[in-house]
């Protein structure tokens, strides 16, 4: 069994943290870096960077360069028009299917990005236990989060990606709910806690009670698309608006489509260090180098007062949720005990005058809001595989699951805010003699109307003995597992015949879907690896090549080598070189190999005689460098 | 979550899926292997923690019990266990929720204990609006009702929205009258139940659960009046959802 680890995979930045000596920690790259940027980049020659790499990408190939992925999990087209428009990468995908990436050529689903970024934390964490000198160092399992909020197709999209990654999923937990197991470690105490999680795509508020080491949520909402993002946003768009305005005073105040991907990414960038460094100065500068677009650059001084008021509108968006979630859980905001602030933009001193205001009391912020729910996510897996008991997290479902019924009303089968596990049933039956299946729609969201709520997926049931028309009675059940993840069987109970079911995501991938996925990663993987290892074998080729030809061309070639290498030998040489030169072109790698070690072998002497010449000449008090 | 009827399925012993050995239906784990079981049968959420079928329920001994039931059977300790153990656990925690959601605050206590005593359910005679009015209920729907069409036709001929809305909140205190003299009724007839438990012969304990069902299926009735005038309150817009605290406390305080 190799190595379990928590991973807090975030729309902005990601993370990898596992448990030892019952410590939880993140584990950083040789620099003390514990954030992976959630950027994936994909280079002409289907090179892939993951990270810091691909972040810089953004810059330079920003059509080619994927980032916010979090946002599109799970979602169809129709959910994320808004997003794509400011996004320099492509974004597709059928009505009513799952959204998809245009990279190049080719084409990716959101999960299968988010595996990439998985990939490079495994192999994080696996190049930290191997340094560790840990025998045993592979990654195989993990825990990974999620915001509270997300439905079952974000969650299941969540998952798929970890089996994409190579990773067994041991579980899928809640953002806020993993902070707060972080939190908990080092105050076993007893009370009410509210998690404020404002990350870079995604707000969560969780409610929860914690006793006996027990950590109860009691309620749970939020907003899957507000955070960090929104406020770059805002900035950006106050940047495009002045700076087009004064490059065309007359022209539109919209937001300029001439700008290229690269100019608007110089512009992100510009904005999140104004916006960083306004955390902690009363003033801050917006400072654009000169860039396409931007031929004179941009600069801009802001205060807190101005960015305050742009996001303002924002960051009030939160307040609803959190009163919602107070609501479902019957408290004030008095009874609650502890208040703990998580994702990186809760730095904003805005979000934490507010969050102090709402519960009269000062946020925690002891644990580094970044790095809190990676911490989480390892206590959690650690308690999977390790069997410690002394703690205990139950979390809720966010959204109601219901069913369609006639007239397009959704029947609520388990309700938002049930602790889960959780398990529902409905009974069904034919509406035409002798009718052996029945279409199940299965919906998420809290709308009375099946036009407003989510669709998850429709079932089909079959096999359903035939029968006068109302007579059957089939029990459908509904499993929410310790994911939030939903699961559907059915019995017809008069006949105990266990139902088949057909299940089609809405937004989702069936299971054959990711298993051709795995097989092409794995193929893409061997394809990847060849590239590189041809890559290097040409080099080296080249290599000696180089040399080769250096010695050759030299003009006193012959006054070295004279007397000490045969015709034969320099015609050996000069036929192993063009042979190289021949195959180098090619894509066999095993015959690269060959000709550079033929003209290695040839040139040995020569090498000699060289390296002979210059030892004596260095004792003759000449400089080696002047040979 | 109530279930609209639970069946209660007569099943006196089950069998250990991990060592065959017959269990008592209404244990945890199998006296023999020590095992989680699997789910005996569907319904008495009493019995299953462990609980007498009484209405009064001191919430903290009810979490306490929820808490340790849930140590003993949530997935995540039987994560290297056998499938067979795995499917256990998940049924029982998923029922364990279910129960403890349904026990945790009286209304939907009450619901349950009726099921379980084979009553049929309240919850789908009082929820739809086309219910028929409890008769001890008629004087006060005929005035509402009366009320609030002349309300309405006040407001669509554009009169004044603080007359409208101290119209609505004067029409609004017989009902919550009515509910708080019902709330009390629940409550004398809940500790009677309790009181009878013990003692009295079948006839009169099921004369107290007709009572608690009538008196239930009104209280329904009643909220969704509220519930009306809720509504004509909100069409009014401007923060006169303060005009009442909601139909009743069902939330569980934590």
């Amino acid at each position: 069994m190799g190595k379990v680890v928590g991973i807090d995979l975030g729309t902005t930045n990601s993370l990898v943290a596992y448990v030892r000596d019952g410590e939880p920690r993140v584990i950083r790259d040789s620099s003390g870096d514990a954030l992976v940027p959630s950027v994936v980049s994909l280079a002409e020659d289907g090179t892939i960077f993951v990270g810091r790499e691909a972040q810089r990408r953004l810059l330079t190939a920003s059509s080619r360069t994927v980032y916010s992925v979090k946002r599109f999990m799970g979602r169809g087209i129709e959910d994320v028009q808004d997003d794509a428009a400011l996004l320099p990468f492509r974004i597709g995908g059928d009505a009513g299917g799952v959204v998809r990436i245009g990279i190049g050529d080719r084409e990716f689903t959101p999960p299968e990005i988010s595996a990439f970024v998985l990939r490079e934390l495994k192999q994080r964490a696996e190049e930290h236990f191997r340094e560790q000198g840990e025998f045993d160092f592979e990654v195989d399992r993990a825990v990974i989060t999620v915001p509270a909020y997300f439905n079952d197709a974000q969650r299941t999209a969540t998952r798929d990606a970890g089996r994409l990654a190579g990773l067994e999923v041991l579980r899928i937990i809640s953002e806020p709910t993993a902070a707060s197991l972080a939190y908990g470690l080092d105050k076993k105490n007893r009370g009410t806690i509210a998690v404020y999680d404002l990350g870079g795509g995604t707000f969560d508020i969780s409610i929860l009670k914690v006793e006996d080491g027990v950590f109860q949520a009691l309620a749970t909402s939020g907003d899957t698309h507000l955070g960090g993002d929104d406020i770059d946003r805002a900035l950006i768009e106050l940047v495009i608006r002045e700076s087009a305005g004064s490059k065309n005073a007359a022209g539109s105040k919209e937001q300029d489509p001439a700008y290229p991907a690269e100019t608007v990414q110089a512009i992100r960038k510009a904005v999140i260090q104004a916006k960083w460094d306004l955390s902690d100065h009363e003033h801050a500068e917006i400072r654009v180098e000169p860039i396409a677009g931007l031929p004179n650059g941009y600069r801009r001084a802001i205060t807190r007062a101005e960015f305050e008021a742009l996001i303002r509108p924002l960051v009030d968006r939160t307040l609803g949720p959190v009163r919602q979630a107070l609501n479902d859980a019957g408290l004030e905001p008095s009874e609650i005990d502890e208040v703990v602030l998580v994702g990186g933009a809760t730095r904003t001193p805005l979000v934490r005058q507010l969050v102090a205001e709402l519960f009269g009391r000062m946020p925690h912020s002891d644990l580094n809001p970044d790095e809190v729910v990676a911490l989480g996510a390892a206590v959690q897996a650690d308690i999977l595989v390790s069997g410690r008991r002394e703690m205990l997290l139950l979390d809720v479902t966010p959204l109601s699951l219901g069913i369609e019924t006639i007239g397009g009303v959704v029947s609520k089968i388990i309700m938002r805010n049930s602790t889960i596990p959780a398990s529902g049933r409905e009974m069904y039956t034919t509406s035409v003699d002798s009718q052996t299946s029945v279409d199940i729609h299965v919906m998420q969201g809290e709308r009375e109307l099946v036009a407003d709520c989510r669709s998850l997926a429709r079932f089909k049931l079959r096999g359903i003995p035939p029968m006068p028309a109302g007579l059957p009675r089939v029990e459908v059940r509904f499993q929410i597992d310790a994911n939030g993840i939903l699961s559907v069987g059915a019995r017809e109970l008069r006949t105990g015949i266990e139902q088949s079911i057909e299940v089609k995501p809405s937004y989702g991938l069936t299971d054959q879907e990711v298993e051709r996925m795995l097989i092409e990663s794995f193929e893409h993987a061997q394809a990847d690896f060849d590239a590189r290892l041809l890559i290097e074998a040409r080099n080296e080729a080249e290599t000696v090549i180089n040399a080769t030809e250096k010695s050759l061309r030299r003009p006193d070639f012959a006054e070295i080598t004279g007397g000490e290498l045969t015709k034969d030998e320099i015609g050996q040489i000069e036929r192993a070189l063009i042979e190289l030169k021949q195959v180098m072109v090619g894509t066999n790698r095993e015959v690269i190999h060959e000709k550079t070690h033929a003209l290695n072998h040839a040139t040995r002497h020569l090498a000699e005689v060289m390296m002979n010449r210059s030892v004596r000449e260095a004792l003759a008090g000449r400089n080696v460098k002047d040979i | 979550m109530t279930p609209d009827s639970i069946p209660v399925t007569p099943v006196s012993t089950l069998e250990c899926r991990s060592c065959g050995a017959g269990a008592p239906v209404d244990e945890h784990f199998c006296p023999q292997c020590s095992r989680i079981l699997a789910l005996g049968r569907h319904g008495d959420y009493f019995t299953f923690f462990g609980l007498p079928r009484k209405l009064t329920i001191a919430q903290d001994d009810l979490e306490r019990r929820f808490r340790e039931l849930s140590r003993k059977f949530h997935p995540d300790y039987y994560y290297n266990a056998s499938p067979a153990e795995r499917l256990a656990s998940l049924e029982r925690s998923s029922y364990l929720n279910d129960a403890y959601r349904a026990l945790r605050t009286p209304a939907t206590r009450i619901e349950h204990l009726l099921a379980i005593e084979g009553l049929p359910p309240t919850k789908s005679e009082g929820e739809s609006g086309a219910a028929k009015v409890p008769p001890a209920l008629l004087e006060e729907v005929f005035a509402l009702n009366e009320e609030l069409d002349e309300i309405r036709e006040q407001r669509e001929a554009g009169g004044d929205p603080a007359a409208i809305a101290a119209r609505l909140h004067a029409a609004r205190a017989p009902i919550d009258h009515k509910r708080d003299e019902h709330e009390r009724q629940i409550e004398a007839l809940s500790a009677r139940w309790d009181s009878q438990l013990q003692t009295a012969s079948p006839a009169e304990r099921r004369a107290t659960l007709d009572a608690l069902r009538e008196t239930l299926l009104e209280r329904n009735y009643i909220n969704n009046l509220l519930a009306t005038i809720e509504r004509e309150a909100a069409t009014l817009g401007s923060g006169l959802s303060a005009l009442g605290s909601g139909p009743e406390s069902q939330k569980p305080k934590a």
